[in-house]
């Protein structure tokens, strides 16, 4: 059922719709995306322990900033084959090992409760342990492209998706004054924040082993709500920006993202055919600017910065494609025509954020604290607002405007990059909006992840983690959602945000 | 009408900063792709500035990473061949220094080496525990007879600065002083005789010796 017809039935796929749509953040979209790693092909480029670019893979090290900010193209290899203008400029510079990285993420997860039965009603229910082998497995290139040029290009096996995608691609091209006052450089990039250099916001966020949740796995069809720029990973967007790193502590960004849908039957002609791609897509222009300021000194480094994005997005929610309005005719059925959305039905999002990241990096002991604010302003299209909505069905926002704030801050802890852990807390919270959130309106969420690590090489890391949540508002929570499902079965009793609580065994390998 | 607009706002700002950079007090070098033809300071300012102080200056920042500002030209040379061929293989030269010096020709450690010796060294600060600081002195001039342990003036100089072919200590970082003192003493940074001379110095002697050095 993909479009809306009418009659009570209606509002309840439109609602389920909204939910799957709009409660972005820590969604299956993420759990497409495998962050960038310390990475072999890195190592092998530059002779350097992994160490040197991090504390612990992925978070960065004061070095490892300065090597992605050069765009990747530090080496200490000669190039096989190169050649020369009569200007000194190249023509054309290959590396005699090309940057090739196998990457794997493995997760055995066993929920607290066993959860609902997505096809049947309570009291069947699903197996309470799943084994992801693997959950993600990727091919990447990584590294220097010619001697200015640097990049990361990445494919990935994601098992929730079933399926091969292009993943995180950044290609850079960079510069710098002999005495490092000035790094400048460009980015072409499909995730904004992906070439963020500090890990308290955007892809890099610590914690970053993807847990894969019951809201992910599909089981309710949903995710926690959080802000947009979470979800406009791989597969959604691409863009193009300049920055410059001053004096070794100031860093400036400014990107423009455009819509670059990407997925199973899409074309490359955004329109109302595939918005349900991803959920929705980006409308027009999307800039997103940044502004940081690091200080070092010692073993300390700290960060503290902030990012603005601007974005128009189209959702899928209630979407019609062409060859459905024709089926619907012919088969006599009617369909609303202001819940067939298309470039120009856009809602208007502005996300702010505020970041931090302290890091000491000592010879034995390494801690951290690191996290951000972000606030989002989500602005509805008039059309699909109560209010306003003049469509023969239901509207899918009670607010003209609703807002989200999420918190999230991570302390962590490692000796001898060996064994660690670390402890951290996020906080969804909004305005309530009924029509978008279900329930009572509220998008409230709160958890916590605690995390044990032992990391026998580098490039091997096994963790035991146990993710604990405290609030799931309304229909977020899949044990409720099992029961919107089957309105006619007693659904599960007692449910509690708890029930949500997951162990995840895994391990992240690279080679 | 919009896209070009902000087309148009992109190249615009991506100008401007490239004028800025043309502005710019430091000459921009073209670097050469080819790490065994750079000269030192594009070596420098690609690579060692990373670590080794960001401006090129050879103050470090992080106590990771010893100090190579006014660092005696010889000793860095010999380190950098002793890195090449993996002669030293205390953890943070295998981490480090291994990758990055094993491209390096002979000439560029002798570029690079007297670049950082041009460099001015820091100087020391006032000690805040005189006392220790003396007991330091003591040892750092004398040594220690009855133990048969060396002065360590007789190899680093009045001031630290160096001998022959024994490093410059002055100035460098503390934290980085007492590891390489310790990793000597258990062996795993390679040198006879700081290895030897190390075997009999205690805990509280190399703190006191930490706290003489700095102060020079």
């Amino acid at each position: 059922m993909t479009y809306a017809t009418s009659g009570h039935a209606t509002v309840n796929v439109v609602r389920l719709g909204a939910l799957a749509t709009f409660l972005l953040g820590g969604s299956a979209l993420m759990l497409v995306s495998t962050p960038a790693r310390a990475i072999p092909p890195f190592a092998r480029q530059t002779g350097l322990a992994c160490e040197a670019c991090h504390t612990v893979p992925p978070e960065l090290t004061p070095f490892g900033r300065r090597f992605k900010l050069n765009g990747y193209t530090l080496t200490t290899r000669s190039p096989l084959v190169s050649d020369t203008d009569d200007h000194k400029k190249n023509t054309v510079w290959l590396t005699d090992l090309p940057g090739i990285a196998v990457l794997a993420q493995i997760g055995y997860d066993h929920y607290d409760r066993a959860p609902p039965d997505s096809g049947q009603p309570y009291p069947a229910h699903a197996q309470s342990d799943t084994f992801q082998f693997a959950d993600q497995f990727s091919l990447a290139y990584a590294g220097a492209i010619s001697d200015h040029v640097g990049g990361w290009l990445q494919l990935t096996f994601n098992q929730e998706a079933g399926s091969v995608g292009i993943d995180n691609i950044d290609l850079r091209y960079t510069d710098h004054t002999f005495d490092n006052k000035w790094v400048w450089g460009l980015t072409a990039n499909n995730y904004p924040t992906f070439q963020d250099v500090w890990n308290g916001f955007g892809s890099y966020t610590i914690p970053n082993f993807n847990t894969t949740t019951l809201w992910s796995s599909g089981v309710a069809g949903a995710a926690l709500s959080g802000p947009i720029i979470n979800a406009l990973g791989p597969g959604n967007v691409a863009g193009l920006g300049a920055y410059v790193f001053y004096d070794d502590s100031l860093y400036f960004e400014f990107s423009e993202y455009h819509s670059a849908v990407a997925g199973t039957g899409t074309t490359p002609v955004v329109d109302s055919t595939n918005l349900s791609v991803n959920g929705g897509a980006v409308d027009r222009f999307a800039p997103y600017g940044r502004i940081a300021y690091e200080r070092d000194w010692g073993y300390h480094s700290a960060e503290i910065g902030a990012s603005a994005m601007y974005i128009y997005r189209i959702p899928s929610v209630g979407y019609i494609s062409q060859q459905q309005k024709l089926a619907a005719a012919a088969a006599g059925e009617t369909y609303t025509p202001a819940q067939t959305f298309y470039p120009g039905v856009s809602n208007r999002y502005t996300d702010l954020s505020v970041d931090w990241d302290y890091q000491y990096n000592g010879d034995h002991n390494i801690y951290g604290f690191l996290g951000h604010v972000t606030h989002e302003r989500q602005q509805n299209n008039p059309q699909l607002v109560a209010a306003t909505f003049t469509g023969a069905s239901s509207p899918i926002y009670t607010n003209p405007t609703d807002t989200l704030t999420q918190f999230l801050a991570t302390a962590e802890y490692f000796y001898d990059r060996h064994y660690g852990g670390l402890v951290s807390f996020t906080r969804t919270t909004g305005t309530s909006d009924p029509l978008a959130y279900g329930g009572n309106g509220s998008p409230a969420n709160q958890y916590m992840v605690f995390e044990l690590d032992y990391i026998p090489w580098m490039n091997f890391r096994f963790l035991l983690q146990y993710n604990a949540y405290q609030v799931v508002a309304n229909n977020q929570n899949p044990f409720n959602l099992n029961h919107a499902n089957f309105p006619n079965s007693p659904g599960f009793p007692n449910v509690k945000a708890s029930d949500n609580n997951t162990w995840v065994l895994g391990l992240w390998m690279d080679f | 009408m919009r896209k070009p607009a902000a087309t148009s706002l992109l190249v615009a700002a991506i100008a401007l900063a490239a004028t800025s950079l043309r502005d710019a007090p430091a000459a921009p070098i073209v670097v050469p792709p080819d790490p065994s033809t750079m000269d030192a300071t594009a070596l420098v300012s690609t690579a060692c500035s990373k670590c080794h102080g960001p401006s090129g200056n050879g103050v470090s920042i992080s106590p990771l990473f010893p100090t190579l500002a006014g660092q005696l030209s010889v000793y860095i040379e010999t380190e950098l061949k002793l890195f090449r061929q993996r002669g030293r293989s205390d953890p943070r030269a295998r981490a480090f220094m291994w990758g990055i010096a094993r491209g390096l020709s002979d000439q560029q450690i002798k570029g690079v080496a007297l670049y950082f010796s041009q460099q001015p060294p820091v100087r020391g600060t006032p000690s805040s525990n005189p006392t220790l600081a003396d007991k330091g002195k003591v040892l750092y001039e004398n040594g220690a007879k009855e133990r048969d342990i060396e002065a360590c003036i007789v190899c680093h100089g009045a001031n630290g600065e160096g001998v022959n072919t024994n490093p410059r200590v002055a100035g460098q970082h503390r934290d980085y002083f007492v590891r390489e003192m310790v990793q000597f003493r258990s062996r795993l940074r390679e040198n006879k005789v700081m290895q030897d001379v190390t075997q009999k110095l205690t805990d509280d002697e190399i703190a006191a010796l930490d706290e003489y050095v700095s102060t020079k």
